[in-house]
């Protein structure tokens, strides 16, 4: 489903990655973890070319990214975004940040799309905020719109770039929820966070990027049982005792 | 001889004054109509990632705000025809004058207000599948023209008053039309005064009119 090769990131003189290589299959959720700073977010950015890689190859759904023949608008439409910081559009209503994909990039008609945003905002528990506009919602309402709006494209994958770590701590849960909801449906999903429950539990893989290079790829079990890598051990050290 | 207020001629001096009144409305809204367009395209040419697109809008918006609108409507309409052998009419000068002035200005507003929405809006609308185009259309400039709204106002009533300038190209517009009265009955003070009267009903109306445009837009979502 996304394949990355060889991955290469710098800005200016700042390396962020040096030589990434991943593999998610159809239907695996894989969690990046890794201190601020170590390229993770990167990582996610340049699959969806919201960053343009500086070298590599990026090959989603059988596209080529860096190839200039490719329609990245189509490839995003395949594996969308759910932001840290939600950026729904705070001049329309939750239900018109839903359906402006598939109405404006997918050509669906308006009360088809209307049919499906409802059914999205049904499904992350918020149809009756349809008609609010998103600076009435709380964060956790904010991102679970966002990822209705992330779905509503029917993408064959989600890209989660720290999707729980602009929330207050009570809110978290109920955007973890969802996010479960849509891994045991099957959904494809690349979950930067910081959220190790989460990894533990969801996740098909688990992956430790610092320094701009994957150290540590495991299953969720291997990965928190025996964490060889010293840098690992000190980062999961902080993590646990600050949570 | 004492100076003696005739109020009088103010009232009647009014309906010729508003006449000019009509023709500076004209020229207001021709101009900043056609105005807001160069803006817009000179402001987005600003941001462009094209080094030549960039710089075309800035030759544009410094070369017109950094020269006198007097000089620039003499120009067009005395200097333009010598060279060219083609005369403007003095009203079509105006608004052409109006337009190209008020435009290098906007466009500063509409970069600067573009430039304001968090990079993170042109990001989601990328990430949902949007072209450049459409993320501008339906995410960013809704949200860039709320904020252009109050510094728009401002230079709507410069605008407006920059009108008057153009009485030097015979177009008739209030001032103009306040100067001929007073060639005529030489009653200066009452005359001028009521001409600027007119001006300040027309620039008060601006004000308000855009205050309740604000309002209406500010319940629209943020």
């Amino acid at each position: 489903m996304i394949q990355i090769k060889n991955l290469y990131k710098s800005f200016g003189d700042l390396k962020v990655l040096k030589g990434v290589d991943l593999h998610v299959k159809a239907g695996q959720v894989v969690v990046i973890i890794g201190p601020s700073g170590s390229g993770k977010s990167t990582v996610l950015r340049c699959i969806n070319k919201l960053e343009v890689p500086t070298s590599g190859t990026i090959i989603v759904d059988g596209y080529d990214i860096m190839d200039p023949e490719t329609d990245i608008n189509m490839v995003r439409t395949e594996a969308t975004m759910v932001f840290q910081q939600f950026n729904l559009f705070p001049h329309m209503t939750v239900l018109d940040n839903v359906i402006l994909g598939p109405i404006k990039v997918r050509g669906t008609s308006r009360p088809d799309a209307m049919r499906l945003g409802m059914e999205l905002l049904n499904k992350v528990g918020l149809a009756d905020k349809a008609g609010n506009f998103p600076e009435q919602l709380s964060g956790g309402q904010k991102q679970r719109v966002a990822i209705a709006r992330s779905l509503a494209l029917q993408p064959k994958a989600i890209l989660f770039d720290e999707p729980t770590s602009a929330l207050d701590p009570e809110l978290v849960g109920e955007v973890l929820e969802v996010m479960k909801k849509l891994a045991r449906e099957g959904m494809t999903m690349i979950v930067v966070t910081h959220e190790m429950g989460f990894a533990r539990e969801v996740a098909d893989r688990v992956i430790f990027i610092d320094q701009g290079k994957i150290q540590v790829d495991a299953d969720p079990e291997t990965f928190f049982a025996t964490p060889e890598n010293p840098r690992l051990m000190d980062f999961i050290g902080k993590v646990v005792s600050h949570t | 001889m004492a100076f003696e207020f005739e109020p009088s001629v103010m009232i009647e001096s009014l309906p010729l004054l508003m006449g000019g009144a009509k023709i500076t409305v004209i020229l207001t809204v021709g101009g900043l109509f056609f105005g807001f367009i160069l803006g817009a395209v000179a402001g987005m040419m600003k941001l462009s990632r094209n080094f030549f697109v960039r710089k075309l809008a800035g030759i544009y918006i410094e070369s017109i705000r950094g020269t006198p609108m007097l000089v620039q409507a003499m120009f067009l309409y005395f200097g333009i025809p010598m060279a060219l052998g083609i005369r403007i009419p003095a009203m079509v000068a105006g608004i052409i004058i109006i337009s190209v002035n008020s435009g290098a200005y906007i466009a500063e507003i509409v970069r600067g207000a573009v430039q304001s929405i968090n990079p993170g809006q042109s990001e989601a609308g990328r990430s949902i599948g949007l072209t450049h185009f459409q993320t501008m259309r339906y995410v960013v400039w809704p949200q860039a023209f709320r904020r252009m709204i109050p510094p728009l106002g401002n230079q709507f009533i410069i605008s407006l008053k920059d009108t008057s300038l153009l009485m030097i190209i015979g177009v008739g517009e209030l001032l103009r039309t306040g100067d001929e009265i007073v060639a005529v009955n030489f009653r200066s003070f009452e005359v001028y005064l009521t001409c600027g009267l007119v001006y300040l009903a027309m620039t008060l109306s601006i004000a308000k009119a855009l205050k309740m445009l604000e309002k209406k837009m500010h319940i629209l979502g943020k």
